[in-house]
């Protein structure tokens, strides 16, 4: 029976296996191999043998060809590591004290709960049309709310006089970075909510009898013995953020990519994964840097995954 | 601090829609804790004994009735403001602090009333006495602590604390001296230098509060114009040390203090829960089947050790427990409850000798009481056609039904005794539990399954029937409608 | 003697609460009067944060019943002066919305289909079945989760390109890149094989002694009683093929015929374009969003046990 199982099984599991292997397990070990190949052409498969210049021409400034380190090192990469840095932590705490607020209330608990939702279920790519809308810089409510007439938050102005009314870098990191966190909060919350409901009373129970008032309650006790979702939510939205790019492709136009500075050109809000795309879609042979570029990120994920796992070995309490 | 409850209730709604109705878990309970006593609430699950406690703790809020700690009716109190000490049925230990935060944390939400004392003084003048008289034992507590070919500071710390009770901080200053890693000539040198360090610096703090105008008296209180100085301020880290490692000691934990609660046995974590209750020094201690989570051995020796503290301390404390036998043993006064009211409020033995009712009879006292139907006629007792007893107690009731409660120990077998033989009971087995005999027999009158009864293992019983006789003091006499006892001890 | 004095400074600590002194109506009280600010303060913060979340969708809703007119006032109205209907119809056949919805549900339809036997067969193979190597495949499956997509992306781009697939012009092709790669999910194989792990072994025995084969208890057994997790993986994976841009944009490359929703959405409009084109794009964005909020509200159960699924493991 047991042997009769096994080849069952396996029956069982090949279409799975045989998807997986062309569309997962291939592709992992190809694209590694294409980001040592030299001018890679993805319609023919044409190229010019190995080499390190994909790396080197994205990473150091010492390739043949500066645009691809100016897209990636100078611009791509910096941008997506401050937009993590920025975005992570803020939308974690917030949904954090949202959900922790959220569990403490009973009356419209769950109308508060379905609007807090409300984004989670959205495309990215429409509603980042509307937060366009809304920063816009002529007619943008964001701009009548807070009293900036024709203030540039994503587009330059376009009756300003030539050379100015153009956009900060900063003012377009505000508004994605405003974006992103009012996308991210959804999920967060519900994992959140879900782990706050699974604390049992007795805890806060003991802590209300030893005399702590809530606010203590709440970092000594409540925060450590959310850890376990803590983490997840961390990793996960750590490794989403490094993948920004429904909402640069939502939030600016996807011909510019957000290409707001007429004046600099280079200075733009891509993301890793927006650098990788691009190469894709181009005519030139310019696949191998998309793979580098997968390459680095895969790397770059996988190391702070690491570091994330290590540093909560101590502090999460399962 | 005394307690007092006045006429409480609880009431937990239910449900129209869904056709539930209210459930009363608590109902019109009156109860009387004096100070510095010990007191069990009694009873099957779903009395509303649990709900009493939680509302002597303030996690439930009363429907009705008033709650009083000393002169202070608190019934309105939250349960952060009432500076109690609870214990959980399962503890509630928060997992992920050590056991030593554990017990910290009801302190950090603390203040302190106290005179102000020159406290680096008295811990160098500790320090200086420890070095100079006990030097050669510290340096044995360091040997002892060596971990992996080095001496373990916190391993130190804790020896030293055990031993000479001080606090970690102090342990941890004579760490650094490093006296353990020298001998002879040059150890007695390091102590001299470390002595006259410390009388230097005892030197210099006093200078600096004669600076201020500030003077010391000999508890090294901070006089200020001759008066000491009274401030309300939070703990030190000392003070928690302190009173952490006290009440560690008194409860026997010390050892496993740097441990997560996962990491301990049930007793142990058990002992951390009673901990973390103490350690605010509360006027009032709650305990919510403090027992229950533990194995048959463990109880007993673990509702030793509360009685042990609870004399210790002091402290008024107040106990729920399903277990009469544990209530018995450590009680200084039982309630026992049925349904939300309170039965019977007296100390262990006297409701065991006086139950007032068929209900606390039943309760109280293993093997449980014998019951068996019976009849008042003309003053006497009968069960089924014999006449058990005459008292004029009877004459006064009249005839009427009534139920007959016989403790296991009240059978009188023994042929020598003096005593009549009144009840033919037909004994079916006998077993001999060392000192004791049981015997099971069975009488047609009899309610429940089986007679048991505890008797002398020097008397001769043989099978089949036998007239028995019965010890006034051990029989009870229940009204048969509404089962209160009206035979009662004085009486007899 | 100074052995004492060391003693006493802690025995003698006298322990007290912080709000000490007062009497017991003044606690009670300022008990009561922190609860209700605590209380007060938290409404007003979830309530502020409620508003900041339903804003967007209320301003797209209004913008796109605005004509370009009312949008350029230098104090925006909160509510349409004039109600301009003409904005749908003018955004329906710019985003030839019959076909980019007849490709998506293409796409969809059997995207899901596809990932729902996959994903049956593979839970199955999980949660009931005896084979060497079963922990160590799934580990590999779930580590799979970690890996980020562009790595697959990439090269799949490549495959399909090779294949002839890619550039729109092999309309049949096209559907296929869209669809193979996503008929599998790793998140779905887990969580519908934890929903077969709940299903009773002894169900399992009873089928063997009746004679059932595994097959037959498939799918008069567990798949019935697993339909909850099945609606679930239909509603997201739906919502998926909805909302999925980048990979069919790649794939199609400008050919209008064979845009999704997203990438026609996208592709038809571009931000910063004529004023008098905001109403229209936010007519377009609420015809592409709407659907989504019915489907929440409709079928909020299953999305929400789905999603709330993955933070429980950890």
């Amino acid at each position: 029976m047991e042997s009769k199982n096994n080849w069952k099984a396996w029956l069982y599991l090949a279409p799975v296996i045989i998807l997986m292997a062309v569309f997962t397990f291939y592709p992992i070990i190809n694209t590694f191999f294409i980001s040592f190949l030299k001018n890679y052409d993805s319609l023919t498969g044409a190229n010019k043998g190995f080499t390190f210049d994909n790396y080197i021409d994205i990473l150091t400034p010492f390739g043949k060809n500066q645009t691809y380190y100016n897209e990636f090192m100078l611009t791509a990469l910096p941008n997506t590591l401050l937009l993590t840095f920025v975005t992570v932590p803020i939308s974690i705490i917030l949904s954090l004290i949202i959900a922790i607020g959220l569990n403490s209330i009973k009356v419209f608990k769950k109308v508060f709960q379905t609007i807090f939702f409300m984004p989670y279920v959205t495309n990215a790519i429409a509603i980042g049309m509307v937060f366009a809308v809304i920063f816009d810089t002529q007619y943008g409510v964001f701009n009548a709310i807070f009293g900036v007439k024709g203030f540039p938050w994503i587009y330059p102005n376009p009756s300003a006089a030539a050379g100015t009314g153009l956009v900060n870098y900063w003012s377009a990191f505000f508004a994605i970075c405003f974006y992103i966190v009012w996308h991210s909060l959804p999920y967060k919350i519900l994992i959140f909510l879900g782990g706050l409901q699974n604390i049992d009373q007795q805890y806060y129970d003991a802590a209300k009898i030893d005399g702590s008032n809530k606010i203590k309650t709440s970092l000594k006790i409540t925060v450590p013995l959310l850890s376990p979702q803590i983490l997840y939510i961390m990793i996960t939205s750590f490794i989403g953020a490094f993948k920004e790019y429904n909402s640069v492709i939502g939030l600016f136009d996807p011909k510019t990519g957000g290409q707001f500075d007429k004046s600099t050109g280079m200075e733009n809000m891509t993301t890793v994964v927006y650098f990788i795309y691009k190469r894709m879609g181009e005519s030139k042979p310019t696949l191998g840097y998309a793979c580098s570029g997968a390459v680095v990120l895969f790397i770059i994920i996988m190391i702070f995954t690491a570091i994330q796992f290590k540093v909560s070995k101590k502090r999460v309490h399962y | 601090m005394e307690i007092k409850i006045n006429h409480l209730t609880k009431t937990f709604p239910g449900n129209i829609k869904k056709n539930i109705p209210d459930t009363t878990a608590v109902n019109d309970l009156n109860i009387l804790v004096e100070d510095g006593t010990l007191v069990g609430l009694l009873g099957p699950s779903g009395c509303g004994k649990s709900t009493t406690l939680y509302m002597i703790a303030g996690l439930k809020a009363p429907t009705e009735g008033e709650i009083w700690f000393g002169d202070e009716d608190v019934t309105h109190l939250a349960a952060e403001k009432r500076g109690i000490g609870l214990v959980f049925q399962n503890y509630a230990l928060y997992p992920h602090m050590t056991v030593y935060d554990n017990v910290k944390f009801p302190l950090t939400n603390l203040n302190v009333i106290a005179t102000k004392k020159a406290s680096k003084i008295l811990a160098c003048k500790k320090i200086a006495e420890l070095i100079e008289y006990h030097l050669d034992e510290i340096n044995k507590i360091a040997e002892e602590s060596i971990y992996d070919g080095k001496i373990s500071k916190s391993a130190f710390a804790r020896g030293m604390v055990a031993k000479y009770h001080v606090v970690t901080s102090i342990a941890e200053k004579i760490f650094h001296y490093g006296f353990f890693k020298l001998k002879g000539e040059e150890l007695e040198q390091a102590k001299l230098a470390a002595l006259s360090d410390l009388n230097a610096s005892i030197e210099k703090q006093t200078q600096k509060y004669l600076d201020k105008g500030l003077t010391l008296n000999d508890d090294y209180e901070v006089l200020e114009n001759g008066m000491p100085i009274e401030e309300k301020r939070r703990l030190t880290k000392d003070e928690i040390d302190a009173l952490v490692q006290e009440t560690a000691r008194l409860v026997q934990i010390s050892q496993y203090l740097e441990r997560k609660p996962a990491e301990l046995s049930g007793g142990q974590q058990q002992r951390v829960a009673i901990a973390r209750a103490l350690v605010r020094k509360p006027k009032v201690l709650l305990l919510d089947e403090p027992l229950s989570n533990l194995d048959a051995r463990l109880r007993i020796q673990t509702r030793e050790e509360i009685r042990r503290i609870q004399r210790e301390t002091g402290i008024t404390t107040v106990f729920v427990t399903h277990d009469q036998e544990e209530a018995m043993s450590i009680s200084d006064k039982i309630v026992v409850m049925k349904d939300g009211v309170k039965m019977q409020e007296d100390a262990p033995q006297e409701v065991y000798r006086n139950p007032n009712c068929l209900f606390v009879a039943k309760f109280l006292g293993t093997p449980p009481i014998n019951v068996f139907e019976g009849e008042l006629k003309g003053g006497s007792l009968y069960i089924g056609e014999e006449k058990i007893l005459t008292d004029k107690v009877f004459k006064s009731e009249g005839d009427k039904k009534v139920y007959v409660g016989i403790r296991p120990e009240g059978f009188i077998l023994d042929e020598t005794k003096e005593a009549k033989k009144v009840l033919t009971l037909n004994v079916e087995a006998i077993q001999t539990m060392g000192r004791d005999m049981s015997i099971v027999a069975s009488n047609p009158h009899f309610l429940g399954e089986s007679i048991k009864g505890i008797i002398d293992s020097e008397i001769n019983v043989p099978l089949g029937d036998n007239k028995v006789g019965i010890r006034p003091s051990k029989i009870f006499v229940f009204d048969g409608e509404t089962e209160k006892s009206f035979y009662l001890t004085e009486a007899k | 003697m100074e052995n004492n004095a060391y003693e006493n400074s802690y025995s003698s600590l006298t322990l007290v609460l912080k709000d000490d002194g007062q009497s017991v109506k003044q606690k009670a009280k300022m008990t009561k009067i922190g609860n209700i600010i605590g209380l007060v303060l938290i409404y007003i913060f979830l309530a502020a944060f409620a508003v900041l979340m339903i804003f967007p969708f209320y301003w797209m809703i209004i913008t796109s019943l605005k004509s370009g007119l009312e949008i350029k006032k230098e104090i925006p109205t909160f509510w349409p002066q004039i109600v301009r209907w003409d904005n749908y119809s003018q955004a329906f056949a710019r985003l030839d919305f019959l076909t980019i919805l007849k490709n998506t549900l293409i796409v969809g339809v059997f995207s899901t289909l596809g990932t729902l036997f996959t994903t049956i067969f593979a839970a199955f193979a999980f949660a009931r079945l005896e084979f060497k190597g079963k922990e160590a495949i799934f580990s590999i499956l779930l580590a799979t989760m970690m890996i980020p997509g562009e790595m697959m992306v990439v090269s799949n781009y490549v495959s399909v390109s090779l294949l002839g697939m890619t550039g729109g012009t092999n309309a049949l092709g096209a559907y296929a890149a869209m669809i193979l790669p996503f008929m599998i999910s790793v998140f779905y194989i887990y969580l519908l094989r934890q929903n077969f792990k709940q299903i009773p072994n002894e169900l399992y025995l009873a089928a063997k002694v009746d004679g059932k084969s595994d097959w037959q208890f498939l799918w008069k057994v567990m798949v019935p009683l697993a339909m909850p997790t099945l609606t679930t993986i239909t509603i997201l994976k739906l919502m998926g093929s909805w909302n999925a841009y980048v990979w069919p944009k790649l794939i199609v490359d400008g050919h209008k015929e064979l845009y999704l929703v997203t990438v026609g959405l996208r592709e038809t409009f571009s931000t910063a374009a004529n004023i008098d084109d905001y109403g229209i794009q936010m007519a377009a964005t609420v015809v592409v969003t709407v659907p989504l909020l019915l489907v929440f509200i409709f079928c909020r159960k299953y999305i929400m046990r789905g999603v709330s699924r993955a933070g429980i493991k950890g």
